[in-house]
């Protein structure tokens, strides 16, 4: 059996789960937050690793972001992958998920053969998990989502357990094949200290790739390439209306459980 | 070409390891004061005891700067396990590292370096504490090799070691010129291990007693060239005062973050108490003595790394940290009101826990005096 290649999609993401946006653009503003791995892809670096340990791969680690983006792809060489590739130009900045789609789907086009790309299911920032699927699809390969178990790996195939709302399905895939997961499938290692730093060297098996690396022209990536637009980004106001009810308990209680009717909240049986 | 900031990136995933990992079982290990091997394995697992050392060579290729945020990321959860990472990382294995055979290096240092073997550091005596030329545990060379016979005490990790690195006289007329170092695998017959001593602070750190009676070593257990043990120990005198501030600037954090996050929280009189002038007071001392303290830190570490004698710098900087872990220790079990007398809270794991930073690589009563000296009295 040939090595088995196995590229890892990774996002860097705000640390928060309180996101602001821009309410000019509707972007996310990232400036003044914390970095971190997206949750979600770490378990997609260790499922990568784990592989590795038990069938023997190469690992990419595939992704796309601002220059300080290359900390998640360090990150995940320090963890075991063994290349990092980070698709970093000015031009890809504001893609939908279309355009980010095809970028990756680009880049793992011109990294050649592959049998699995393991993505995380969701990032906790565009919150869409849309990337791993349309990347399968720009691919043309099989794919499971919400993956929470890896079984077996067959030359031409792998098996795993998908997570659905009221069970577990179990399936098999043809290889080449992408999946997603998500945090049950395993706990990932903390990187290796000495993995880590090699990761920062110059000579660190690292790329930085543009659009013209890619072969591509602005107009094809980024906000411009991309099919969507936001318009308007708001939060949702919620109106909250407070009445303070007076009165001893008793009156209080009545006067309560008559509002709750009024309103038709429950429905009076006696 | 764009890389990672490696100091940055270290920081950033030992950090998450200590908040997810250490912080959450930090009051429970500590409060059942045994040596804390799970904990231990995990850190091992993740290459931090190879830090100072180069990769070829087992370690993880680092160097002191990474070494101290290390140290002082761990101290930030738990001061003993800050304790037994450097003991591990520096004092424990140096010797061994440069001065052992390859046998040696290859079946204690290498396991040492994964966290499957711990090590220890032994100068301290009955009749030498701070006065290190009174050692008097004997090495007597022989055809064969050297015999041990003597005390140690306040041996760190001494109940769990597995090899220990020990000061010896081998000749009583020599003086400092006669203090060697030795390498004494634990099995060695003629080794006892008394039990571990009752300690205010760093309770999981197991410090005890070792005596020597009759112990034969290889005349390659020599860790280093006769008559320069004490250079030899002077050679990391400077990284173990940075490594101890830093150990020290880890405890001013998690002091200073506790308080910070109390006094938001905890209301009288109508407000939280951050409202208050005298808390804001102690609060914004604990922020100046860190900011204070890591630069100082930091500076000695950068100079270690750039090849610069700076056992000044390092005094200093362990001297200043330590007593401003000392004070933060104070104000944040003051901040905390009577919560700060609680054992459920950490607050009062900092007010302990600092006293370990007095003693070891020089008390200040020994580095004053020094210090002065150094800048012209
Ligand atoms: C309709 C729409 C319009 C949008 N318009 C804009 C816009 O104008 N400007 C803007 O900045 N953003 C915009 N976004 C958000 C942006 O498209 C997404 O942040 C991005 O495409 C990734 O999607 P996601 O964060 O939802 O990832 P998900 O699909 O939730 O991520 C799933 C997995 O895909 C992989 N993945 C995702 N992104 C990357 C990446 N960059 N590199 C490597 N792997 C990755 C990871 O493995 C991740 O776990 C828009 C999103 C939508 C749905
Ligand atoms: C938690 C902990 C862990 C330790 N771990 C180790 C270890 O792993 N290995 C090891 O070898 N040792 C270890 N030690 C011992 C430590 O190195 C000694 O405590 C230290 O060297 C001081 O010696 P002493 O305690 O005997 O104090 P002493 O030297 O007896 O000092 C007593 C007091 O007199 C002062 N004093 C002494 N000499 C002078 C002087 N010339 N001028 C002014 N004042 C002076 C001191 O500052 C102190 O206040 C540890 C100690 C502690 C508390």
């Amino acid at each position: 059996m040939k090595q088995m290649q196995i590229i890892v999609l990774v996002k860097q993401v705000p640390d928060t789960t309180e996101v602001r946006l821009d309410p000019k653009t509707g972007n996310l503003i990232r400036e003044g937050v914390k970095s971190i791995v997206n949750p979600d892809d770490r378990n997609a670096v260790e499922a990568a690793v784990s592989l590795k340990e038990k069938y023997g791969a190469k690992i990419t680690v595939l992704s796309m972001g601002p220059p300080q983006a290359i900390d998640a792809v360090s990150e995940a060489l320090g963890m075991g992958a063994d290349k990092g590739i980070l698709l970093s130009d000015r031009a890809f900045a504001g893609a939908d998920t279309w355009a980010t789609s095809g970028t990756l789907g680009k880049a793992i086009k011109k990294l050649g053969d592959f049998d699995l790309i393991i993505a995380g299911r969701q990032a906790i920032d565009g919150d869409t998990a849309q990337i791993g699927p349309q990347v399968a699809e720009y691919l043309d390969v099989t794919q499971a989502t919400y993956v929470c178990g890896i079984d077996e790996v067959r030359p031409d195939a792998i098996v795993v357990k998908r997570r659905l709302e009221d069970g577990i399905e179990r399936l098999e895939l043809r290889l080449p094949a992408l999946l997603t997961v998500v945090g049950e499938l395993n706990r990932p290692r903390y990187p290796f200290v000495g993995r880590l730093l090699d990761a920062c060297r110059e000579k660190a098996p690292i790329e930085v790739w543009n659009a013209a690396d890619l072969g591509f022209k602005t107009a094809d990536v980024g906000l411009e390439g991309s099919l969507t637009h936001v318009v308007r980004t708001f939060s949702p106001k919620s109106k909250r209306q407070s009445e303070m009810l007076e009165g001893s308990a008793r009156d209080a209680a009545a006067s309560l459980i008559g509002k709750i009717l009024n309103k038709k909240l429950l429905r009076e049986t006696v | 070409m764009i890389r990672s900031n490696a100091e940055e990136l270290l920081r950033s995933n030992i950090g998450r390891f200590v908040d997810s990992e250490l912080i959450p079982k930090a009051q429970e290990i500590d409060a059942r004061g045994e040596f804390p091997m799970e904990m231990f394995k995990k850190i091992g697992d993740m290459g931090v005891f190879g830090i100072r050392y180069p990769k070829n060579k087992g370690g993880s290729g680092g160097n002191t700067t990474l070494f101290c945020i290390i140290c002082e990321e761990i101290a930030r959860g738990l001061m003993s396990m800050g304790a037994i990472t450097a003991m591990q990382c520096l004092m424990g294995t140096n010797f061994l590292f440069h001065y052992g055979t390859d046998e040696m290096r290859e079946r204690y240092f290498l396991p040492a370096m994964k966290g499957e073997k711990v090590a220890c550091f032994c100068l301290t005596e009955p009749e030498a504490g701070s006065d290190l030329g009174n050692v008097s545990t004997i090495a007597r060379k022989t055809a064969d090799g050297y015999v041990i016979n003597g005390m140690k005490t306040w041996v760190t990790n001494g109940p769990v070691a597995d090899f220990y690195t020990v000061l010896c006289q081998t000749d009583p007329e020599k003086k400092f010129r006669g203090l060697n170092f030795f390498f004494i695998p634990r099995q060695t017959p003629g080794v006892s291990v008394s039990k571990p001593f009752d300690l205010l602070g760093t309770r999981t750190t197991l410090i005890s007693e070792l005596a020597f009676s009759d112990v034969k070593i290889p005349h390659h257990h020599m860790l280093g060239a006769e008559g320069l043990g004490m250079d030899n120990l002077l050679s990391i005198l400077s990284e173990i005062r940075t490594m101890t501030a830093a150990l020290a600037v880890g405890l001013q954090r998690a002091a200073l973050e506790d308080s910070i996050r109390y006094a938001h929280e905890r209301a009288q009189f109508g407000k939280t108490i951050a409202n208050y002038q005298l808390i804001q007071a102690k609060i914004a001392n604990m922020a100046v003595n860190l900011e204070a303290s890591r630069l100082m830190t930091y500076k000695a570490a950068k100079m270690i790394d750039n090849k610069i004698q700076c056992l000044k710098e390092a005094s200093m900087a362990k001297y200043f940290a330590t007593e401003g872990a000392c004070k933060a220790g104070d104000e944040v079990t003051r901040i905390f009101g009577a919560y700060g007398y609680s054992m459920e809270y950490s607050a009062q794991r900092y007010y302990r826990d600092n006293r370990f930073l007095l003693y070891g690589g020089g008390t200040h009563e020994i580095l004053q005096p020094n210090i002065a000296k150094w800048v012209g009295l």
